[in-house]
C-alpha cells in the first residue's frame, strides 16, 4: 500500500466532519423509522387541516420540526411532498399574506423546502414554487437566503 | 449568390486571354473544382501550345457509361493521345489552329470550362435514353442496371432507369456532428418544399439518414451512421430533351456540392453571429468594473509618479 | 426588462435574489495548505466553509444551480434545448464563449456535469466589480441566450427554407415552357449543345 495515498487529515484532531458541524448547529439525529414515523403522522394532521380548510395551519404544522440529519432521507423525502402538497393547494393570491404571518424560523424552513422543491423540478412544479420564492423574499428578504445556505439542518 | 455556377470560373478566365483573344502567355497552374476534381493548364512546349488536363475520381467509371463519346464529340479535335501523366485526360490547343470565328472561340473556352459537367452529364443521359427506351418497348416491369458513380471518398451518385421514371440517388457524408444536423435542417427542407404550389412540379425528394433507400439497400456499403442519402424522383417532363434536360442535369449533378455550400454558409453566419453576441456580453460584464479615476501624481520636484 | 413571458419573470427574480443574497465573499486562504488561497467551492478543502448549494428551476430543461463557498461561489445555468438543433446551437455557443474565458474573467472553462455554462465568481472579483451589474449581467445573459439560440434556429430554417426553393424552382421553371404533351416538341425550338451552353450563361449572368 502506497503511504502516499492514505489520508492522514482524518488523523488530525482538528478536522471537523460534516456530522459535527451539523451538532454544532444544534440538529440531533433521528433513528430513520422513527422520523419517518413522525412524519407520517404529521401527514395525517396535515390532510386533515387541508380538508377543513384551515390551510394556514396546515402550512405551519407541513414545516414544524422536519426531520434534520444524514440518515433520514426517506423521512425528508417524505415530508418534502407533504409540504409541496399543502404549497400546491393554496392560491397563488393568498400567498404573501400567510408569508407575513408566519415566524422567522418558520420562514427559513419553509425557504429551505422551496429551495429543496425547485432541485427536483420533474417532481414538484417549480411555477408555483417561484411564485412563493418571490413573496416569501418580498417578506423576508435575503438574509432568509443566507440562512438557508450556511444552515446545516439541510431538509 | 444562391446558386452555384455548372461551370469553372477560374479555367474560363484563364483561357479567355489566349484563345478567345489569342495571346500567347506562359500558363502553368492547377486549378480545382468541387469533388476533388483538379485540372493543369500548362504551357509546357512554347507559348503557343497550351495543354489542358484533368484528374477525376470517377473518370474510369464514366468512361463506361459513354462519356469517351461524349469527349470525342465535343472536344474530338482537340484530344492529347498520350495523356500527361498523373492525369486522366487531356486536350491540347494550338493556338495557330483555332477556328477563325472568334464567337466559335468563346463557345470552345465555355465547353472547356464546362467539361466536368459534360462528363458527369453522361451517365444522366443514358439513364434518360434507357428510360425513353422502357417506354416506348412497354416494359413495364425492367431490370435496370444501377449506374454506381464514386465521386468521392465514400460518397456516391447513384442512378437508376424505371418504366416511367429516373431515380437519383445521393448519399452525402457529414463529417461534423453539426455538419449533419444543419443537414438535416436543409434536407428536410428540399422534402416539404414541394407543397408550395410555385414549385410543385418539381421532381420529388425523398430522404434518409442511416438506412439507404430500397433502390441500393441490396449493396454492401459500410453503414455509417453520418451519411445520408437523398433521393430525387425524375418523371419524364423533368428530362424532356433539349434544354429541359440539359439544365436538370446541371442542376441535379451539382446538388451534393450546392447543400454542403449552404451548410458551410450558415456554420460562417452563426459563427459571425456568435462573435457579435459574445461581444456585446463582454460589453455588459465590463460595465459591472467601476472607472478608476486617473489622476496624475506629482513628485516633490514636479516630476510624474510612474508606479512600478 | 423587456417583455418576458410568464415564469421567466419570477424565475428570474428568484435567480437574482439568491445571487445577491449568496455573493458576500471574503478573502481567505486554505486551511490545509500553507500560502494556498483558492476558491474554496472548488478546492472544498475543508467542509465547513462550503454552503450548502441551491438550485433554482423554471422546469426540468432550465435550472439554475448556486454553490456558495466561504470565498467564491459557482453558478452553472441549464439552457433550454427544445431539439436537436437548439441543442447543437446551444452547445457550439457556450463554447465559443468558454474558450473566450480567459476576457470573461468570471467564467468557468469548463460546465459542472449537467449543466451548459458555468461562472466561477471569487472574493478577488467581487472586489473589482460591482456586486448589482454583476448580477445583471447573470441576469442578462440568461435571458439573452434563449433568445440567441431561437433566433439562430429561426435564420437556420429561413435558409434552408430559401435555399431549397431556389435550387427546386430550377427544375420546375424548365416543365412550364412546354405545355401540353411531355413529347410534344412541336413549338420547341431544338436547340444544339454549343446554344445550350451559352444559354447556361445568360442565365448566369441573369442571376447576377
Amino acid at each position: 500500500m502506497s503511504y502516499r495515498s492514505t489520508d492522514v487529515d482524518i488523523l488530525d484532531e482538528d478536522q471537523l466532519f460534516q456530522h459535527e458541524l451539523f451538532t454544532f448547529a444544534g440538529g440531533s439525529e433521528l433513528e430513520p423509522d422513527v422520523a419517518l414515523k413522525n412524519v407520517q403522522a404529521k401527514g395525517v394532521d396535515v390532510r386533515n387541516f387541508l380538508t377543513r380548510g384551515n390551510t394556514e395551519k396546515a402550512l405551519t404544522t407541513a414545516i414544524e420540526n422536519p426531520p434534520y440529519g444524514s440518515n433520514t432521507t426517506d423521512a425528508k423525502d417524505q415530508n418534502t411532498k407533504i409540504v409541496m402538497e399543502v404549497l400546491n393547494s393554496l392560491k397563488a393570491t393568498d400567498v404573501s399574506s400567510i408569508v407575513k404571518n408566519l415566524t422567522l424560523d418558520q420562514q427559513d424552513i419553509l425557504m429551505k423546502y422551496i429551495y429543496r422543491g425547485m432541485a427536483s423540478p420533474e417532481l414538484y412544479n417549480s411555477a408555483v414554487l417561484l411564485n412563493w420564492h418571490e413573496k416569501l423574499t418580498e417578506v423576508a428578504g435575503v438574509g432568509c437566503i443566507v440562512r438557508v445556505t450556511t444552515d446545516r439542518r439541510t431538509v | 449568390m444562391i446558386l452555384l455556377d455548372y461551370h469553372n470560373v477560374v479555367i474560363e478566365e484563364t483561357l479567355k486571354q489566349p484563345i478567345v483573344g489569342l495571346e500567347p502567355a506562359v500558363l502553368d497552374m492547377t486549378v480545382v473544382d468541387f469533388d476533388g476534381v483538379s485540372y493543369r493548364i500548362s504551357t509546357p512546349q512554347s507559348k503557343n501550345i497550351i495543354r489542358f488536363s484533368m484528374l477525376m475520381q470517377c473518370f474510369k467509371e464514366l468512361i463506361q457509361w459513354g462519356a469517351q463519346e461524349m469527349l470525342q464529340k465535343e472536344y474530338g479535335a482537340y484530344i492529347l493521345p498520350q495523356t500527361e501523366s498523373g492525369y486522366d485526360f487531356s486536350l491540347e490547343f494550338d493556338l495557330q489552329k483555332l477556328p477563325e470565328d472568334k464567337e466559335e472561340r468563346e463557345t470552345l473556352v465555355k465547353k472547356v470550362s464546362l467539361i466536368k459537367r459534360n462528363l458527369l452529364a453522361q451517365p444522366f443521359e443514358r439513364a434518360f435514353e434507357q428510360q425513353a427506351q422502357y417506354e416506348a418497348e412497354e416494359q413495364t416491369n425492367p431490370t435496370p442496371i444501377l449506374m454506381q458513380i464514386h465521386y468521392r471518398d465514400q460518397e456516391t451518385i447513384y442512378i437508376q432507369a424505371q418504366y416511367d421514371r429516373v431515380t437519383v440517388i445521393f448519399s452525402t457524408l457529414f463529417k461534423e456532428e453539426t455538419d449533419r444536423i444543419f443537414g438535416r435542417v436543409f434536407l428536410q427542407e428540399f422534402v416539404d418544399a414541394r407543397r408550395r404550389p410555385a414549385i410543385q412540379k418539381a421532381p420529388q425528394v425523398l430522404y434518409s439518414s442511416k438506412d439507404p433507400p430500397l433502390e441500393i439497400r441490396h449493396l454492401t456499403e459500410p453503414q455509417n451512421e453520418n451519411v445520408g442519402y437523398v433521393t430525387f424522383v425524375l418523371f419524364p417532363r423533368h428530362f424532356v430533351e433539349g434544354e429541359v434536360r440539359e439544365k436538370t442535369i446541371s442542376q441535379i449533378q451539382l446538388f451534393r456540392d450546392y447543400l454542403h455550400y449552404h451548410i458551410k454558409c450558415s456554420k460562417a453566419y452563426m459563427h459571425s453571429r456568435m462573435r457579435a453576441r459574445v461581444q456585446a456580453f463582454l460589453k455588459v460584464l465590463n460595465r459591472a468594473k467601476p472607472e478608476s479615476p486617473t489622476v496624475e501624481k506629482k513628485t516633490i520636484t514636479g516630476k510624474t509618479l510612474v508606479r512600478a | 426588462m423587456p417583455f418576458v413571458s410568464n415564469t421567466l419573470r419570477p424565475y428570474l427574480a428568484a435567480v437574482r435574489s439568491t445571487l445577491t443574497a449568496v455573493l458576500c465573499l471574503e478573502n481567505f486562504s486554505s486551511q490545509v495548505v500553507e500560502r494556498h488561497n483558492k476558491p474554496e467551492v472548488e478546492a472544498r478543502s475543508s467542509p465547513e466553509i462550503v454552503l450548502n448549494p441551491l438550485t433554482i428551476s423554471r422546469n426540468e430543461n432550465e435550472k439554475v444551480l448556486i454553490e456558495p463557498s466561504v470565498n467564491s461561489i459557482r453558478i452553472s445555468i441549464k439552457i433550454k434545448q427544445a431539439d436537436e438543433i437548439e441543442g447543437i446551437l446551444c452547445h457550439k455557443f457556450t463554447r465559443f464563449m468558454m474558450l473566450r474565458a480567459e476576457n470573461f474573467i468570471i467564467l468557468r472553462r469548463k460546465p459542472i456535469n449537467g449543466y451548459d455554462i458555468s461562472f466561477l465568481i471569487t472574493n478577488f472579483h467581487m472586489e473589482q466589480m460591482y456586486k448589482h451589474k454583476l448580477v445583471d449581467f447573470i441576469i442578462q445573459f440568461m435571458e439573452e441566450v434563449d433568445k440567441e439560440i431561437s433566433e439562430m434556429k429561426l435564420s437556420l430554417n429561413a435558409r434552408a427554407r430559401i435555399v431549397a426553393e431556389s435550387y427546386l424552382s430550377q427544375l420546375t421553371q424548365t416543365c412550364e415552357l412546354i405545355p401540353g404533351h411531355k413529347r410534344n416538341f412541336s413549338n420547341f425550338n431544338f436547340l444544339n449543345k454549343s446554344k445550350v451552353l451559352s444559354y447556361r450563361n445568360f442565365r448566369i449572368s441573369e442571376q447576377g
